[in-house]
């Protein structure tokens, strides 16, 4: 009795624990309850409910079943199979459309900003040509960040921490809508286009996530447009297994990594997993990045000639040319740890500025205010170090789309300049393929710190941008200083080709930021088309990821706990074992008997003060002061749709009601349900009883109050419940676990901690 | 470096002996006796390797840039560029008579004020022969033009960088740091000001309710009394 309580007193004070408020809390705590602190990280919102991915097997489902055929079923399979194929060409044509947009834009701002800069090179005031520079990177980045911060505030940042969220089993309010997509898509290519320190290839798994969930269901609501297709596909289970597979094949065409893909989708839903959901996943990858290739051979006039298979490409590694030896294995590790330690201090400085964004830039106007300092910051950077630069080098082939001369002599271009003045992505394949000798130490050591503190600023801004490739070029450069600066040590040694380095650079800077393992490790294995380099940057990400683990959180799983999401782990925190269902349950429980009154309805679903989803169904008994038996659950969205339809006992009877209500009327619902203060009930029809027996889930998941957390975790996660009732031994409802109630337990730096909840 | 222009007469003529040795393999058996003992009769094969030396040596110099369609002589713009090259040479060569070998090398200014106008017109040529040759051959050929042309080019640009000092001076210093600093500045006013200004996010906090919730709040009380 004493037990469970003196776990929860170890952790209680990091709930407390904050600076200004403390004093007030002294004050205020024998008058009123502490009821509002300034945003921190161990807070949970309330906003965020679970995906119904449980099956209602009430009596309408079983009908349906009944009515279709086996046949039937095997044209269901058909379709989810074709579903998959459109999803994977779709999500090609629009990482296409990305790639292409932005290398015209990008290309003709560029062009513009040089022919000024070449111009006032000659004539002096090179200050008009940073002006304007810097102008043209505010305005752009001012259009994407509106079209966010006013539009769509869920389409800002990566989105993978979204995603993660969704498939998780977190529905995260309209993010997977189609103004999300649009706004997405064009944010990122403003943001690419306007010069921040970003990368287009996160965005992309967003992407693909949102047409997985438009195309499943076969309509869509925004533009109020029904194609009468893919019906039986309108429920949460399986769009959140097409989600899955749109993530996935947004993976597969950022990197040309469908196998990467599949591991990444894995990664994040692994408990809900069956064979032929993998398979389906790979066949929308392979289509995804099959579709990405050749569109892009037939634009670039050489049709099937396949050599993009994603949008960012890392070169052909070949094995004799830049093999390694055992020798270096050693080597690479050190570079994990550095990885991991530079990725600590990234996750660790972004932390500190996303607090503080969210503390006091709130207002979407001070977030576009804020892009557009960055963009203009970011543009005056880069031209001050191209300026400063007195390095000089002769242009190799035609590597560099836009050489600056600037003061150097002719025939010689400014080498800072290949550097800033060009697409991310050219700069992280220059920095892997060149040949040694091409990259003055100095120019890479200044261009890396300052990027990565300009990488740094930028992640968490109100735009839609990725942080996947500033990571990979910061990686490269150091990598490839480390590669330099080896080769100098042991005067010219062959085996350390400063490209092979780069790449591991690359993989420990990445693994150091985002810590995926698996996935990160089979996409950096294809993007390099090499399996022979799997093996030391296996090694490289785990090292990155234990010593960056050491310190702090990856940056995924850091704004997801800054937002408050209820995010359930793999499993319950290892020490949680003397808590029972008991005491992590929430009590007492909204009940309705099984023949209940319409007006008792309305009231509890119209209650403001507690927004419940979910009611256990008891016995309807006309001795009140017994609690009845559990006889099912029924859902809100269940009851809205009934009442809308009034299905109720008296109007059965008086056969008043045309028709009887099939699974169809739910489905067609899904996924906007109207809210209960749209449903409009008379006084006569408050007396009205409807009966729930039909509509019910007849045989919910319950728990014994004694069962563990990590039992009643368990079973929660595997399955994907949303709700769980929690019964005493006369099988009669004591109380009700959901997410918020599980997502409360996390093993802190001191032992088992609590959450609270929090109103965002 | 004057490959093209010295050696396209002899190389013209090596080609087509060389062809025709090869082309006699298919023919009767008497020549293909003859050719097979020129070509393979050698562990080296030393023939084959010196032609196949001197065809990569001619396709990476580009020379059938700048030689006419039938290769036998020179193009045009080719003739002009190199009669612009030499006029260059001249102009150097003249302002830097009246100066001995040991003189202090910052005295070019003669040099640069009176070549200047040549030097560019050469520069701006070939900037358009570099323009014309991208976007005539996009696709098969070299993105570079002949060896002799672009040698020229290079020596004459060293001579007037390098030796003569004669290229932009390093200007406006100030107006840049000035610009620069102030949209350095810019964040740093606009954070302080948010700081101070903006009203702090606040979140309010939600009790559950939850058995044993009075043992929490006593422990929070027990802490802070």
């Amino acid at each position: 009795q004493l037990t469970p309580s003196s776990f929860l007193r170890i952790g209680q004070l990091s709930n407390v624990d904050l600076n200004e408020d403390v004093h007030e809390l002294q004050t205020e705590i024998p008058r009123q309850r502490p009821n509002e602190i300034p945003h921190n990280e161990k807070l949970l919102s309330l906003k965020y409910e679970s995906l119904d991915y449980d099956n209602s097997e009430n009596q309408l489902f079983l009908e349906e079943e009944r009515r279709i055929n086996h046949a039937a079923f095997r044209t269901v399979e058909i379709k989810r199979w074709v579903i998959c194929a459109m999803i994977g060409i779709l999500t090609g044509l629009v990482a296409c459309f990305i790639d292409i947009v932005v290398e015209n834009l990008a290309g003709l701002k560029y062009r513009v900003v040089k022919d000024n800069i070449d111009k006032f090179t000659a004539k002096g005031g090179l200050s008009f040509s940073l002006l304007l520079w810097a102008t043209l990177n505010a305005s752009v980045v001012m259009v994407g960040s509106v079209i966010v911060a006013f539009i769509e505030p869920v389409a800002a940042g990566s989105g993978i921490p979204q995603i993660k969220c969704y498939l998780n089993g977190v529905k995260i309010p309209h993010v997977v809508r189609l103004k999300t997509l649009v706004i997405k898509v064009c944010g990122v290519i403003l943001s690419v286009v306007g010069g921040l320190a970003v990368g287009k290839e996160g965005p992309m798994i967003h992407s693909g996530a949102v047409i997985a969930a438009g195309i499943s269901q076969g309509r869509s609501t925004s533009l109020k447009r029904d194609f009468k297709i893919f019906e039986y596909f309108r429920r949460d289970t399986e769009k959140r297994d097409f989600v899955s597979a749109g993530a996935a094949a947004g993976v597969s065409a950022a990197f040309g990594a469908p196998v990467g893909g599949v591991l990444f989708s894995l990664e994040e839903g692994a408990s809900f997993w069956n064979q032929f959901l993998t398979w389906r996943i790979f066949f929308a990858s392979m289509i995804s990045t099959f579709t990405l290739n050749s569109v892009l051979s037939v634009y670039h006039g050489n049709a099937w000639d396949l050599s993009s298979p994603g949008l960012i490409n890392f070169g052909r590694f070949d094995s004799e040319k830049m093999g390694y030896t055992i020798q270096e294995i050693p080597i690479f590790i050190f570079m994990g740890v550095v990885g991991g330690i530079l990725g600590a201090l990234f996750n660790a400085l972004n932390y500190w500025l996303t607090m503080f964004r969210i503390r006091y830039i709130h207002r979407p106007c001070l977030q576009v205010v804020e892009a557009m300092l960055v963009a203009a910051v970011t543009a005056t950077v880069g031209f001050v170090m191209i300026y400063c630069s007195r390095d000089c080098q002769p242009i190799q082939g035609s590597s560099v789309a836009y050489p600056l001369q600037l003061f150097c002599a002719d025939g010689e271009y400014n080498s800072m300049a290949t550097a800033f003045f060009n697409t991310p992505e050219k700069s992280v394949v220059n920095l892997f393929h060149d040949p040694p000798g091409s990259y003055n130490p100095m120019t890479l050591g200044m261009f890396t710190l300052m990027y990565f503190f300009l990488a740094c600023w930028t992640y968490g801004l109100t735009v839609s941008a990725g942080v996947f490739i500033p990571s990979l070029l910061i990686g490269a450069a150091w990598g490839r200083l480390f590669g330099i600066s080896l080769s100098y040590l042991t005067k010219g040694s062959i085996w350390a080709d400063p490209g092979k380095y780069a790449l591991m650079g690359a993989a420990a800077q990445l693994g150091g930021i985002v810590r995926m393992t698996l996935s990160l490790t089979v996409i950096m294995m294809e993007a390099t088309g090499n399996v022979t380099y799997g093996f030391p940057i296996m090694l490289v990400l785990m090292t990155a990821k234990i010593v960056g683990d050491y310190f702090v959180e990856g940056l995924y799983d850091m704004h997801i706990q800054l937002q408050s999401v209820p995010f359930l782990h793999w499993e319950a925190p290892v020490t949680s074992h003397s808590l029972t269902a008991r005491e992590v349950m929430s009590t007492p429980v909204t009940c309705l008997r099984r023949i209940e009154r319409v007006g008792t309805v309305v009231d509890i679903l119209s209650d403001t003060s507690s927004n419940h989803n979910g009611f256990p169904v008891v016995e309807s008994n006309p001795d009140t002061t017994q609690v009845a038996g559990l006889r099912g659950l029924i859902l809100r969205s269940q009851l809205i749709v009934l009442l809308k339809h009034k299905v109720f006992v008296e109007r059965a009877n008086l056969s008043l009601v045309q028709r009887r209500l099939k699974l169809k009327d739910f489905r067609d619902a899904y996924p906007r349900f109207p809210p209960i203060q749209s449903i409009h009930v008379s006084q006569d029809e408050r007396e009205c009883m409807i009966d729930l027996s039909e509509f019910m889930n007849p045989s919910p998941y319950t728990v014994p109050q004694e069962a563990s957390l990590p039992r009643v975790f368990k079973l929660f996660r595997a399955l994907g419940l949303r709700h769980l009732v929690v019964v005493d031994n006369r099988n009669e409802v004591v109380g009700m676990v959901t997410r918020k109630d599980l997502a409360r337990y996390r093993l802190g730096k001191e032992g088992l901690e609590e959450l609270s909840l929090a109103q965002t | 470096v004057r490959l093209c222009q010295g050696c396209h007469g002899e190389y013209r003529r090596l080609l087509a002996l060389y062809g025709s040795i090869a082309r006699a393999i298919g023919n009767s058996s008497e020549s293909h006796n003859c050719a097979k003992s020129i070509l393979t009769s050698d562990r080296l094969q030393i023939v084959v390797t010196l032609s196949e030396f001197f065809n990569e040596t001619w396709e990476a110099a580009n020379c059938a840039n700048c030689l006419k369609n039938n290769s036998e002589g020179l193009s045009n713009s080719t003739e002009e560029f190199l009669d612009l090259f030499n006029k260059s040479l001249t102009c150097f060569e003249h302002n830097l008579q009246g100066q001995t070998v040991y003189l202090s090398p910052n005295n070019y200014t003669e040099v640069c004020k009176n070549c200047n106008e040549t030097y560019t017109k050469l520069n701006d040529l070939y900037n358009n022969l570099q323009r014309m040759n991208r976007q005539g051959g996009e696709s098969g050929h070299s993105a570079h033009l002949c060896i002799d042309v672009e040698d020229a080019m290079n020596i004459t640009r060293k001579l007037w960088s390098r030796t003569f000092n004669c290229s932009l001076p390093c200007s406006d210093t100030v107006p840049v740091i000035a610009v620069s600093s102030f949209i350095l500045f810019l964040p740093i006013v606009f954070y302080l000001s948010s700081f101070l200004h903006s009203k702090q996010k606040k979140r309010i906090l939600i009790l559950p309710k939850r058995i044993q919730s009075n043992a929490s709040l006593v422990n929070i009380q027990e802490k802070y009394s």
